[in-house]
């Protein structure tokens, strides 16, 4: 089944509440809880979306958005980055990355559905003939 | 920097609507002199001094005025700070203010004292949150849980017909992840205590150093209570080592320790829980006698410490507690050199601190200590000023000389001989430090260090410094072989370089304060 968020975040229970809001609002998701698993799951399983937590184990979250970026099956693939910071700092380096949006901790579940929701249909218009 | 003793006179003078002339022709000088004095271009004392006080109608302390001197050097600091800079205050300013409006003064240098205290509490947090890895992870650590708890909560309060087991689901989220954030809340609370305390502990240091200040580092009381202790000491044996501990056994079960373990870093300590006071073998019997003296002050005279004057006034129990230690430090110096012998062998020998430690049987510092608390009104001995300084050149243990303020805190002028004594330890170093308003001092230095116990143990030097005004040196063997009044051979000093007005000093390491970017103004007398 194509997946359609995969989720990567290592806290459970901020993940297992964002899972279970992005599901209500009709997507399929999946998730990883280490920075090593998500290129891995990310080349399997092909998601639409990538909902990525910079503070993870093994691998930050930038080191992955670079990877990522850097792989050229993988570039267009649409990135919304969590920060726990939220300084300057953390944006610029997210946008040098090449993240197409990021969400500053603590956020309204409201704010990630929208941007999920921004990125998937941005994407889709791309993809559409 | 002196007293402004000569606007004070001026300012009572006018108060009392005496003529210069007046005041003159009464106390035998002429009236341009007198304007020199008023001026502060002259320095007056002595019978003169005590001419015009009686003229005027006020005690010559009063004129000489060493508490406004301090808070007069206090307000050039405040002045010097950046945060004042650019009202473009000079020194001048400061002693007028002192002089005529010493409230006021008082009410700016105790604000000051705040805003710095704040200043560096803020500046610990601040490096704190920056540099400690701790600190971030437990900040992340909150971060996280405020977003579970909150995404949990949203999910809870707006997504319709969740499912009873849903509900739990998440409210079983929300109660674990607030039970966590209580725990790193408890720990970040914790960081913080740590970092505010550094601060606490430099305004306590303060507070009993305006303590000791107020003191004029002599205290009667504890005078009194030294002397009794001293005869019950003598009661018992002749006055040495031996003695104590025998004391110490019968009065108190405490017993002496001595050995080769290390300790922690410490070289001597107590331990009450087994009432054993342990020495390393590397202590001097100078360090061993002064420690049990201070044991016996601290078990049979703390009533008496409670009741010093000032020990009231201190607000914070850290500020108490470095009182209670500083002095008990004051006992034992007053027991182990009794005033009235202690005095009397110091200008029998000429104030050789090394002669008096022979004598004694104490090290360098007890003796220069002592010296400066021997202050009994009508019975006292050479004043003298008192500094400390580690090998990094950071100062502690500072007590004015009436007259000239030294930092109290931070470094000195690099010129003074507390620091060249560092070079030539263990041998005295003296110079005659002439600071830019002319004032002279006769500087005498010593480093010293402890016996080391072994290869790996750095025995770091510390440097003592004793100051006595020059028109004393010659009752002191360090003025001896100097040619005192030939200026030529002073050494050009200043307090420290940030405060100096010497602009063409080579050994100069900071800039100097100028005031809205204009040229330091001329120094009073012709250096």
């Amino acid at each position: 089944m194509p997946t359609d968020i995969l989720i990567a975040e290592d806290e459970p229970s901020i993940l297992e509440a964002l899972s279970f809001v992005l599901q209500r609002a009709g997507w399929t998701v999946q998730s990883v809880t280490d920075g090593e698993a998500v290129m891995q799951a990310v080349r399997r399983m092909r998601p639409r979306v990538l909902v990525l937590d910079v503070m993870m184990p093994k691998k930050s979250g930038f080191e992955v958005l670079k990877q990522i970026r850097a792989d050229a099956s993988l570039r267009a693939l649409p990135v919304l980055v969590l920060t726990a910071k939220g300084q300057q700092q953390d944006k610029r380096v997210a946008e040098e990355l090449g993240a197409d949006r990021f969400i500053t901790k603590p956020y309204s579940n409201v704010d990630v559905i929208d941007t999920v929701r921004e990125l998937l249909e941005a994407n889709t218009a791309e993809s559409s003939p | 920097m002196r007293a402004p003793i000569g606007l004070r006179i001026s300012t009572r003078r006018k108060a009392l609507s005496i003529s210069q002339a007046a005041l003159a022709r009464a106390v035998g000088v002429s009236p341009s002199y007198l304007n020199l004095i008023e001026g502060n271009k002259r320095q007056v004392g002595g019978t003169l001094l005590q001419r015009i006080a009686a003229e005027l109608g006020i005690e010559r302390d009063e004129l000489t005025g060493e508490a406004e001197h301090r808070l007069m050097h206090e307000l050039i600091e405040a002045f010097a700070d950046p945060v004042l800079a650019d009202r473009g205050m000079r020194p001048e300013d400061a002693r007028h203010l002192v002089a005529t409006s010493p409230g006021i003064a008082a009410v700016i240098a105790q604000l000051y004292r705040a805003y710095t205290t704040a200043m560096s509490s803020s500046d610990a947090y601040a490096d704190r949150l920056r540099a400690d890895p701790l600190l971030s992870q437990l900040l992340h650590q909150v971060l996280s849980g405020i977003t579970a708890i909150r995404s949990g909560a949203e999910i809870l309060d707006s997504v319709p017909d969740l499912s009873s087991e849903e509900q739990t689901r998440f409210l079983a989220s929300i109660s674990r992840e607030a039970l966590g954030l209580t725990a790193v809340a408890r720990n970040l609370i914790g960081q913080f205590d740590q970092t505010s305390s550094r601060s606490r502990f430099a305004s306590a240091r303060q507070e009993v150093d305006d303590m000791i200040f107020a003191a004029q580092n002599h205290f009667p009381e504890l005078e009194g209570a030294a002397a009794t202790q001293r005869r019950r000491i003598d009661a018992d044996g002749p006055f040495d080592e031996a003695t104590m501990v025998h004391l110490l056994s019968r009065h108190h079960a405490v017993t002496i320790q001595r050995s080769a373990e290390p300790r922690g870093g410490k070289a001597f300590g107590y331990e009450p829980s087994s009432r054993t006071l342990w020495f390393r073998n590397t202590v001097p019997q100078s360090t061993r006698q002064f420690q049990m003296a201070r044991l016996i002050a601290e078990l049979n005279c703390a009533d008496v410490l409670d009741d010093v004057p000032g020990m009231r006034r201190l607000a914070s129990p850290m500020a108490r507690q470095g009182a209670r230690r500083y002095l008990a430090t004051y006992i034992a110096g007053a027991i182990l050199f009794p005033y009235e012998s202690f005095l009397a062998d110091a200008v029998a020998l000429r104030y050789d601190v090394d002669a008096l430690s022979e004598r004694y049987n104490a090290s360098f510092e007890q003796i220069a200590h002592r010296l400066v608390t021997l202050r009994r009104s009508g019975e006292a001995g050479l004043p003298f000023g008192f500094l400390r300084a580690d090998p990094a050149g950071r100062l502690s243990k500072h007590f004015p000389l009436p007259g000239l303020l030294l930092p109290t805190s931070g470094h000195a002028c690099p010129l003074w001989a507390i620091y060249s004594a560092f070079r030539t330890s263990g041998q005295i170093v003296r110079q005659v430090a002439r600071f830019s308003d002319g004032s002279r001092f006769l500087f005498v230095a010593k480093a010293v260090s402890r016996a080391s116990s072994g290869f790996t143990d750095v025995a770091l030097p510390h440097s003592v410094l004793l100051i006595t005004d020059i028109l004393h040196a010659d009752e002191t063997v360090y003025g001896d072989g100097l040619n005192l009044s030939d200026s030529r051979l002073d050494v050009p000093v200043g307090p420290t370089c940030r405060l100096c007005t010497r602009t063409d000093c080579a050994s100069r390491q900071e800039e100097p304060w100028s005031p809205g970017g204009e040229s330091i103004p001329p120094t009073l007398v012709e250096v």
